[in-house]
């Protein structure tokens, strides 16, 4: 895995373009009109191989419909997803379960997305197994290898996933979508969940195995200081469709939209605040 | 009002399918039903090939659905062949008796159930109510062949009340008002019966329904008001908790119609119960489908009169309802 | 946990009266229909430890019954003869589970016959015939409530792993099964099936009807719980590593319907014993000579004999501890099951 990451990456050969995602839901009941939501609009993005895209807007602007349909789960009404080069939308359920592979996802919630009934072996090698191309040695030297690298101890693996505290089974989860080795993580309101401290510890995880491993992110969250310090480029969300887009330091030197406004004024300060430079 | 629609749409879906399955069952046997009959001795034989003509058994199915249940619409039920007669005379009578049963003991239980569950419910964790828990507890685990036939027993030994049938052998010469009692006398065994083995389902129910309503806070603030206990209870609690108990006042409609038929052959009650049971073993296929569909109609009834409580007692159904 | 405790002791108990019942050849002193034409109608035998001269005796012994003086349905014991009750004794032939031929049985008599609960009118032995009843009925029980369980799985699975069109159908159909009374359902199939049948035929027949009539409710739930499961987040995940259908039905949202189904089991199969009493009370279940709790009781519809003799009343009393095992243990599933809840939504799951 090359480590290729520039700031703007803007040289190098997109690994995810989205072109004019709409995704629309209709819900019909069996008596009275039908309500239509419609979740995406025209959302368009590209995402260089190696960097971070943050994507970062309020509850209900979009954010997870998103992630469920980059990551094959679910189908978007039009547009396109063009990961290495291939329109992923149109594949049909065979092929979608190959793709699948290259793009994970981790869930906000750790506790819901680890099956609480089993042992966190079984949830470790549930990905390994599915793909169905690695014996028992195999399995158990990437076990063993993943573990180490996300900083979890040998032992935890005999234990159920709710006797793990938020961290362990956070690290856990990206353990486990590791395992495959994807190229594109979709982490979507990974650390939202998390204690503060311990939201620091896995974001400084998820920056290091980035810098070693060349790992793709797309960061989806609410909280626009941690985009902040996590991502190369934010794209702010509201209602379906992406408002402003931009490196960082012009997000919060320079915002646009009103939107944007709205996120940083969220966005608690530590010492004097300084309200001029966030004023426009 | 659209909510009461609703529901009316709903019951007669429900009777339309029971009409489609009781249909079907008429239908499924009579290949070797009606030949069945022609083995009968008692029968004639003009009178297999009349029927067969008159159910149209060589008409495809829809044809004979739609027919059957023009006939079943107009009060023509078929013909039972153990009584030599149509069937829908010899059921109405016996569903009269059966209704009479049914409701008298719907009623009684409510009436007990009701004020056991508030009374338990205020008391919940203390002596009594566990008391009441475990009383509940070995009724529940009582089977209701085993309470009827022992309520028998005890009524037959001490020889103090009729024990079968609705009413005495000189009920026609009695004044109005003695017809009565001797009516009440006959329908306290069965009536008892039928309390006992539905009393413990209820009591459980309403003491929980209003155990989980008694932790809200309004009924805090009530209190704090300085309404009194009695009133806040049964005007504040009982109210609130309605919603679940009228669900099942309409579940114990049901399990009160099943148990009937048991406690009358028992305890010889002329209702539906030993009519079906005879015909069962007279191979009387056009009663005991008739009387699944009576039952049927009552259960569904009961539902909806359920639904209607509903309507009048929540005002959250009503305003929904009415905001559409 | 204090839960799994109880439930533990319920599974105990239940366990030890279910063993009781299934090794009935062993606690029985007799065949079942082993008839005893001398001796219609006797009443319970008593144990004594003391004799009619004072002397105490080590071994528990009863008296034989004669015929009262000029009675012919009334008994009193002869005591000039006290008969030392035998214990693991050589006895009637049985199949021990149905196939390991034994002759022990927990007690007997030497030189004359012991009739705990009394006879019926063939003479035959009542407590004999209540442990081997039991054997019947509650096997109606539980393989009824298996099959209930096994339709209303595969429906609600069904209907809850699809939705649409399938899904409104079948909760359709659960709705207007639910609608029907379930005992007149019950007499409407058994009216059409044959009424004289060889009993195994009756007793299959008869499981049948009853689990077939009481689908709907387990397949509601079951629907309910495949809902749910299907939108927790790791059944996401394995989508997203990959998974078929297949594998996440069979992997992921099964397990989740087991406490639904244990809890239904529960309730479920007390009423089913008490359905087949029901029938077998009113001559439309298991047929003679084969004892069910239920025909055991049918004589009791004479009130003649209702009256004089009291003992055959008692196995409609049989069914009461099994009843009350399988409501305790209905009831300490139920709390498993809410307290698993609130432990999930501690660990925030």
């Amino acid at each position: 895995m090359k480590v290729e990451a520039t700031a703007t990456g803007k040289n190098v050969h997109p690994l995810l373009k989205v072109e004019n995602l709409v995704k629309r839901y209709t819900k019909r009941s069996l008596a009275g009109t039908p309500e239509e939501l419609l979740a995406l609009d025209s959302v368009s993005f590209t995402i260089s191989p190696g960097t971070t895209l943050a994507v970062v807007g309020e509850s209900g602007s979009g954010k997870s419909t998103l992630a469920n349909c980059l990551a094959c789960l679910e189908s978007p009404t039009s547009g396109n997803i063009w990961f290495e080069g291939k329109d992923i939308v149109k594949l049909e359920e065979r092929a979608c379960r190959q793709v699948r592979r290259q793009i994970q996802l981790i869930f906000q919630d750790p506790a819901s997305s680890l099956n609480p009934r089993w042992s966190a072996f079984e949830v470790l090698v549930e990905p390994l197994i599915l793909q169905r191309k690695f014996n028992r040695e195999e399995i158990k030297k990437r076990v063993n290898y993943w573990l180490g690298r996300v900083g979890l101890s040998q032992d935890i693996v005999g234990r159920s996933p709710m006797e793990l505290s938020g961290g362990q089974r956070q690290r856990l989860a990206i353990a486990r979508a590791l395992t495959l080795e994807p190229k594109l993580l979709i982490l979507d309101e990974a650390l939202s969940a998390l204690d503060c401290s311990v939201q620091a510890q896995i974001a400084n995880l998820l920056m290091e195995l980035q810098g070693s491993l060349g790992m793709t992110y797309l960061f989806i969250t609410h909280d626009l200081a941690m985009a902040a310090h996590f991502a190369d480029e934010i794209a702010v969300m509201d209602r379906g469709r992406i408002v402003e887009q931009g490196p960082p330091n012009k997000i919060f030197i320079q915002p646009e939209q009103e939107t944007t406004r709205r996120l940083l004024a969220a966005v608690p300060r530590i010492g004097r605040g300084d309200q001029s430079a966030l004023e426009r | 009002m659209r909510y009461l629609v609703r529901r009316l749409g709903h019951a007669f879906f429900l009777l339309a399918g029971a009409s489609v399955l009781a249909f079907l069952f008429t239908a499924l046997a009579p290949g070797t039903y009606f030949d069945e009959m022609r083995l009968n001795p008692q029968i004639a034989p003009e009178t297999v090939a009349a029927l067969r003509v008159q159910y149209g058994v060589d008409k495809p199915l829809p044809l004979r659905y739609a027919s059957w249940l023009n006939s079943v619409l107009h009060g023509d039920m078929g013909f039972s062949f153990a009584y030599n007669g149509p069937v829908a005379p010899l059921l109405v009578v016996r569903a009269r008796n059966t209704l009479l049963l049914t409701i008298t003991s719907t009623l009684f239980a409510w009436a007990i159930a009701l004020p056991l569950g508030v009374w338990s419910a205020e008391r919940l964790g203390r002596l009594s109510d566990r008391l009441l828990s475990w009383g509940t507890a070995v009724l529940l685990v009582i089977p209701d062949l085993a309470l009827a036939l022992g309520l028998l027993i005890v009524a037959l030994r001490s020889g103090s009340f009729p024990t079968g049938g609705m009413a005495s052998v000189d009920f026609e010469t009695l004044s109005p008002a003695n017809k009565l009692r001797d009516l009440a006398l006959h329908m306290i065994l069965p009536v008892t019966a039928l309390v006992l083995s539905t009393l413990p389902l209820l009591v459980r129910h309403v003491r929980a329904s209003v155990a989980d309503v008694l932790d809200a806070p309004f009924l805090l603030a009530a209190l704090g008001h300085g309404i009194p206990k009695r009133t806040l209870l049964y005007r504040y609690a009982l109210p609130a908790a309605a919603n679940p108990l009228i669900s099942l006042f309409g579940f114990s409609i049901g399990v009160l119609l099943s148990g009937s038929l048991l406690i009358e052959v028992v305890m010889s009650w002329p209702g539906l119960g030993p009519l079906l049971l005879e015909a069962i073993l007279a191979r009387d296929l056009y009663v005991v489908i008739g009387g699944m569909l009576f039952s049927t109609f009552f259960l569904v009834g009961g539902n909806l009169f359920a639904d209607m409580l509903l309507y009048w007692a929540d005002p959250r159904i009503r305003a929904e309802s009415n905001a559409r | 946990m204090r839960v799994r405790r109880v439930l533990t002791r319920w599974l105990v108990t239940l366990g030890v009266l279910h063993g009781i019942v299934g090794f009935a050849g062993f606690f029985a002193p007799y065949d079942p229909v082993e008839q005893d034409r001398k001796s219609p109608y006797l009443p319970p035998m008593r144990f004594h430890l003391i004799d009619g001269q004072g002397h105490f005796h080590a071994r528990p012994f009863v008296y034989a019954l004669k015929l009262r003086e000029g009675s012919f349905d009334r008994y009193v014991e002869n005591t000039t003869e006290p008969q030392p009750v035998r214990f693991f004794m050589k006895g009637a032939r049985y199949r021990l589970l149905g196939f390991l031929p034994c002759r022990r049985h927990l007690f007997g008599l030497e030189n004359t016959r012991i009739y705990l609960l009394g006879t019926d009118a063939y003479g035959r032995d009542q407590l004999s015939r209540l442990l081997f009843g039991g054997q019947v009925s509650l096997l109606a029980g539980l393989l009824g409530a298996g099959i209930t369980l096994s339709i209303g799985l595969c429906i609600g699975a069904v209907a809850g792993s699809f939705g649409g069109w399938r899904d409104s159908l079948l909760m359709r159909l659960a709705e207007l099964f639910m609608a029907l009374p379930w005992l007149y359902v019950l007499f409407a199939i058994r009216a059409f099936l044959p009424l004289a049948v060889s009993p195994l035929r009756a007793f299959f027949l008869i499981i049948t009807v009853i689990g077939i009539v009481g689908w709907a409710r387990p397949a509601r739930l079951v629907r309910g719980v495949v809902l749910s499961a299907k939108e927790r987040d790791f059944v996401r995940a394995a989508r997203g590593f990959g998974a078929t259908h297949g594998y996440l039905f069979r992997r992921h949202i099964l397990p989740e319907t087991s406490s639904v189904l244990l809890t239904q089991a529960a309730i479920l199969i007390p009423q089913y014993v008490l359905a087949e009493m029901t029938l077998s009370f009113l001559g439309l279940g298991v047929p003679e000579p084969v004892p069910s709790w239920g025909n055991l009781l049918s004589s009791l519809q004479q009130y003649s004999v209702l009256v004089s003799y009291w003992w055959i009343y008692l196995p409609a009393l049989a069914m009461v501890p099994f009843f009350l095992g399988y409501l305790g243990l209905a009831s300490s599933l139920q709390e498993r099951g809410a307290a698993y809840k609130i432990e999930s939504r501690i660990w925030g799951i």
